[in-house]
């Protein structure tokens, strides 16, 4: 009697936790599906003019221009000084910078988005009277820096030690083993890092709000000037009363999950694990 | 005198960068918030007024209804997320086949990295009406005596739309580390467990009272998640100032206030420095919160590994 009760409440347990893991990925699933029945009509109908054309003419092409665009700069703003700071926090995980640097990495990485944003508002849109794809950019390098700097950290990590002691033996110095022995074995592991943050900036909205400031009737001419994003274009699009402007977000939504899945899916597959 | 190294030369300057990037963040929050901290004392953080006018001495300010809205709604986030995120955590682990584990994971990950935006779009057109029409409207028509039932539904944003988007969208968070702690339980304790004759059900109780200070942090860091969303929480919230615990009321939170209100707030004397104090509050906060998220799950990484 006892047997079979703590058999029935195993197997209660197992369907339990078996319906709420499924019911988990149900809103994933839905999302995935909305985005496409609403923003696959809406790029169908207006054709490549959705891709190319401006706002006005029911297009998205400026957006979709000013996202590689500010993915690009913030990459180049961003890459060097993080790679830089994930080798000296993998370099010295003793000592007291060290540790305080791989700790703050950490709080970059969770702080709330739309405070890097209204900073380099302050800092660089409001000095310079407009909001600018650098003001943009730069807020995006900041949100991109701890994220490729932990996952340098991590790659050169896994690689076994006997390699450091094999430079460090063969009198190299400890810039010369990081940068010519550990780094292009851990290349990897970096350029994925790489790659995961290109793909988490480029869907970013909050620190744009008050820094790229959009531009959707015209291509982008300079990178002092106002700047848009198709996530920042959505964000603007859904608060519109117009649903013509509703269809343009669909259809654009679709566009930026493509972007994202096409990157992110690759990296995934070919990867143990991912910790976001 | 000794040769300086060249590893030092080469890394010093982006590490500095870091740190002086974070000190002029909490520089400029602070004493951008000076003016407003100053003509309203704590009263801002503790008042929940909103009266913007031309005439500088009658702009009032307190944003206790931001801050309320912020609280209450990641509140709700992890309440709906936590069970969601060890069931998920037992069941990849403990239980699903290989194939199908590796598939969870997956989904997971994409989840946690899908933008926001995403989540906000589908969130004001699917989520919010949904809500409305199948949870609040039966509720309140039956159970409206209830304070918590008692606000009438009308636009479906509120605080319940914006904690249940929250959920979905930090539950993947939550679960990565909770299910990562689950997986790091050394095994000669389940051997234990089971050569005593336990079932899984009782070892999974017994295991998870074993990692218990890894689903605090886990839950902790969810929470500090949540409280830094803007864009997806400001699509649903319904940017209203109500301090009140109606789960169907609209509110607001202190990053979607943010968001809606410093494209103009220039035209006042006194909103910007009140955002900045709003700001300074939300730094604060996500600060506090991951510090001590952050720091109990690397204590409690370091006892299992001994």
């Amino acid at each position: 009697m006892l047997t079979s009760n703590r058999k029935t409440k195993e197997k209660v347990f197992f369907i339990g936790i078996g319906a709420l893991t499924i019911l988990i990925f149900i809103p994933l699933f839905h999302i995935i599906a909305t985005v496409l029945i609403k923003g696959f009509p809406v790029i169908a109908e207006r054709g490549t003019k959705f891709l190319t054309g401006t706002l006005s003419e029911g297009g998205i092409g400026p957006a979709i221009a000013g996202t590689f665009i500010l993915t690009f700069l913030s990459a180049l703003l961003g890459l060097p000084v993080a790679f830089l700071v994930g080798v000296y926090a993998y370099e010295y995980p003793k000592s007291t910078l060290g540790q305080w640097t791989k700790t703050l990495l950490q709080i970059m990485i969770e702080f709330p988005t739309i405070l890097v944003g209204v900073f380099v508002m302050q800092v660089v849109a409001v000095p310079m009277g407009t909001y600018s794809a650098l003001a943009g950019a730069l807020a995006l390098a900041i949100i991109l820096t701890p994220y490729v700097a932990v996952y340098t950290h991590e790659a050169l990590r896994e690689i076994p030690s006997t390699y450091r002691e094999a430079g460090f033996s063969l009198g190299l110095t400890r810039a010369k083993v990081v940068f010519r022995i550990l780094a292009p074995m851990a290349k990897r592991g970096i350029l994925t890092g790489v790659l995961i943050g290109m793909a988490k900036v480029a869907g970013e909205t909050a620190p744009l709000l008050f820094t790229a400031g959009g531009l959707y009737e015209s291509y982008p001419s300079s990178i002092t000037k106002p700047v848009g994003a198709v996530p920042l274009l959505i964000y603007q699009l859904v608060q519109s009363p117009n649903p013509v402007d509703h269809a343009t977000a669909w259809g654009a939504s679709l566009v930026l999950l493509a972007i994202f899945l096409g990157i992110f899916i690759p990296i995934r597959l070919s990867l143990k694990e991912v910790r976001l | 005198m000794r040769k300086v190294e060249s590893f030092k030369v080469a890394t010093y300057p982006a590490v500095i960068i870091v740190f002086l990037l974070f000190a002029g963040m909490l520089f400029v929050y602070f004493t951008n918030a000076l003016p407003a901290l100053h003509r309203y004392g704590l009263d801002l953080y503790l008042e929940n007024v909103w009266r913007a006018a031309e005439e500088p001495s009658e702009e009032v300010y307190g944003i206790a209804a931001a801050i309320w809205g912020s609280i209450y709604t990641s509140i709700i986030a992890i309440l709906i997320a936590l069970p969601l995120s060890v069931a998920y955590s037992v069941f990849v682990v403990d239980y699903a086949p290989k194939r199908l584990k590796n598939a969870f994971i997956i989904l997971s990950d994409i989840m946690a990295g899908l933008p926001t935006i995403i989540y906000g779009i589908w969130g004001a057109f699917f989520l919010v009406p949904f809500l409305r029409d199948w949870i609040m409207k039966p509720l309140y028509d039956h159970l409206s005596f209830i304070p918590l039932f008692s606000y009438p539904p009308v636009g479906g944003y509120s605080y319940l739309s914006a904690g249940v988007l929250l959920a979905i969208m930090v539950t993947p968070f939550a679960s990565a580390i909770i299910r990562e702690a689950y997986n790091m339980v050394p095994f000669t304790y389940k051997e234990a467990i089971y050569s005593l004759g336990a079932t899984r059900y009782e070892a999974t109780k017994v295991l998870l009272g074993y990692i218990k200070p890894a689903i605090v942090s886990g839950t902790i860091l969810a929470f500090g998640r949540a409280v830094g969303e803007t864009v997806a929480v400001s699509l649903v919230i319904g940017n209203t100032f109500n301090l009140t615990t109606a789960l169907f009321a609209p509110g607001y939170t202190v990053s979607s206030l943010i968001a809606n209100q410093f494209g103009n707030a220039f035209i006042y004397e006194y909103m910007t420095s009140t955002l900045f104090a709003a700001g300074l509050i939300l730094f604060v906060i996500g600060l506090a919160v991951n510090v001590v998220g952050l720091k109990m799950l690397k204590r409690w990484e370091r006892d299992v590994n001994i």
